[in-house]
């Protein structure tokens, strides 16, 4: 079957099983190797990524199901070449990222979540992370940098999705 | 990546579309957060599906004043959302928004969670059972309302030929509550379930989930708290209770082991009580 959607803003044609889950596409077929499988059962969120805007495991998601959609990896949001996320950047500055397996699915979830609650608290930081798994950092320096980049827009009276995903 | 199949796949965009499909073989296709990981069960995927996400009779919460239909399709994320400044479903809000993790609730639906087979930690279940739900289920012969208990217990030779494609509820609560043990503080499936509702008869309607292999109503404790006297709302009157009807068998787990899941019982059914005790609809007790 032939399945179509926007990848990054291309057009992206995919001719194989519906059920394929999105992500070994993205990472062996597009070689966008940014969404990590890890555990492949939803639980782990290293393979997040956004479909129509929503932050979703994409190890979960037969591609079928994205016929039509815009979907948008890691590679996406910034390429590293260009300005970075103001969340990538916090998390830059802010030395968050260790050995950075979960960063890209955190990053995925993360910018989001910014987008749509510019005003969030600690707890719901900590609450929009419950499905992202970070073994190496204990994730209060993840949730500072998150409270940080939240901050810093607000006082520069943006919403932190500026740079629109 | 799997191999080169020729499965089908029919997004239907009607009711009537998707059960043709269903006449023709293809199993359900909801959200993907169950079936997804049915080869890591042991169980190939199934050859043709029909997913529902594109029919938008079943995607949508519809609030009237003396009821509410939930359709098959409606995720987590827009269930609770939707019912959040209603009144009484406190329960089941808690149970849309507090199961499994933020990117697993924007896809999986509630016509999946009430439909995978084999799967006992479902939250959506016995928050359901204390609503009273009617789960509406269409069939090669028409549709069919069944209460929720039945289509629970019934449900693998129901599914073989229906499909579920409406929750129904009466909005007779005045307060509910869901109380979960995962292991962790949120994330994993829980342990044990209470859902906890009070209708505008003042009767305790309680369901438990993930002890037993299907969620059930706790009639013994039901019943055992409106013979009491009318403070039994009392956390800790319900927690004796609790303890002196807990007539369930625990079901052994990779999580949890039996015993554990039926002894931590009357723990939840005291924090149900609590948690009920601070809704609007009791704040006055
Ligand atoms: C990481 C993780 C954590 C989880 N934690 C929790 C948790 O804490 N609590 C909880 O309740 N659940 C939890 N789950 C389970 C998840 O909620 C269920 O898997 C989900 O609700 C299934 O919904 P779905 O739309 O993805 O279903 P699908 O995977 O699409 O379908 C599931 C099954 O139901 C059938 N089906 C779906 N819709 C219908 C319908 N309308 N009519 C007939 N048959 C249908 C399908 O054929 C399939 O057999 C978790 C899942 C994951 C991956
Ligand atoms: S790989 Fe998808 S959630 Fe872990
Ligand atoms: S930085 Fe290593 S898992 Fe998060």
């Amino acid at each position: 079957m032939v399945v179509t959607f926007q990848l990054n803003g291309e057009d992206c044609r995919f001719d194989g099983d519906p059920m394929t889950p999105l992500v070994d596409i993205l990472r062996q077929e597009r070689f966008l190797t940014g969404t990590k499988a890890v555990c492949r059962e939803g639980f782990c969120g290293a393979c997040t990524v956004h479909v129509d805007d929503e932050a979703v495991p994409s190890c979960l998601k037969p591609v079928g199901l994205v016929q039509g959609c815009a979907v948008t990896t890691i590679e996406g949001l910034s390429s590293g070449n260009q300005v970075l996320h103001p969340l990538q950047a916090n998390f830059e500055a802010a030395d968050a990222v260790q050995c950075g397996m979960c960063f890209p699915g955190m990053v995925m979830s993360l910018s989001a979540f910014v987008r749509d609650n510019p005003h969030a608290s600690r707890p719901e930081i900590k609450a929009a992370m419950v499905g992202n798994i970070c073994r190496c950092t204990g994730y209060e320096r993840i949730v500072d940098a998150v409270a940080d980049c939240l901050d810093q827009a607000r006082k520069a009276g943006q919403l932190v999705g500026g740079i629109h995903v | 990546m799997a191999a080169s199949v020729e499965r089908l796949f029919t997004a239907a965009s009607t009711i009537e579309e998707a059960l043709a499909a269903r006449r023709q073989g293809a199993t359900v296709l909801a959200g993907g957060t169950w079936m997804m990981r049915d080869p890591r069960r042991g169980v190939d995927l199934p050859e043709a599906v029909v997913a529902l996400h594109r029919i938008p009779a079943l995607s949508k919460v519809e609030i009237e004043p003396d009821h509410i239909v939930i359709g098959a399709a409606v995720t987590h994320t827009v269930l609770g959302r939707a019912l959040r400044a209603v009144a009484g479903f406190e329960g089941l809000v808690a149970a849309a928004e507090g199961a499994a993790n933020p990117g697993i609730r924007r896809v999986a639906t509630v016509g999946g969670n009430l439909c995978a087979l084999g799967f006992a930690a479902a939250d959506l279940a016995p928050a359901l059972l204390a609503c009273e739900a009617t789960v509406e289920l269409q069939t090669f012969e028409g549709s069919r309302l069944l209460g929720i208990s039945d289509f629970l217990k019934d449900r693998p030779a129901l599914l073989t030929e229906a499909m579920v494609t409406r929750i129904h509820l009466r909005r007779d609560l005045i307060a509910s509550a869901h109380i979960r043990l995962p292991l962790r503080q949120a994330g994993d499936y829980p342990v044990a379930i209470v859902s906890f509702a009070v209708d505008k008869d003042k009767r305790c309607r309680i369901a438990v989930g993930s002890v037993e292999p299907v969620a059930r109503r706790w009639t013994a404790l039901e019943q055992a708290m409106a013979a009491g006297p009318a403070p039994a709302l009392d956390p800790k009157r319900a927690a004796e209770l609790a303890l002196e009807h807990n007539d369930f068998q625990g079901r052994d787990g990779k999580e949890a082991e039996g015993w554990y899941r039926r002894q931590v019982l009357p723990t939840l059914v005291r924090r149900a009580v609590a948690a009920l005790l601070k809704t609007e609809g009791l704040a006055w007790l």
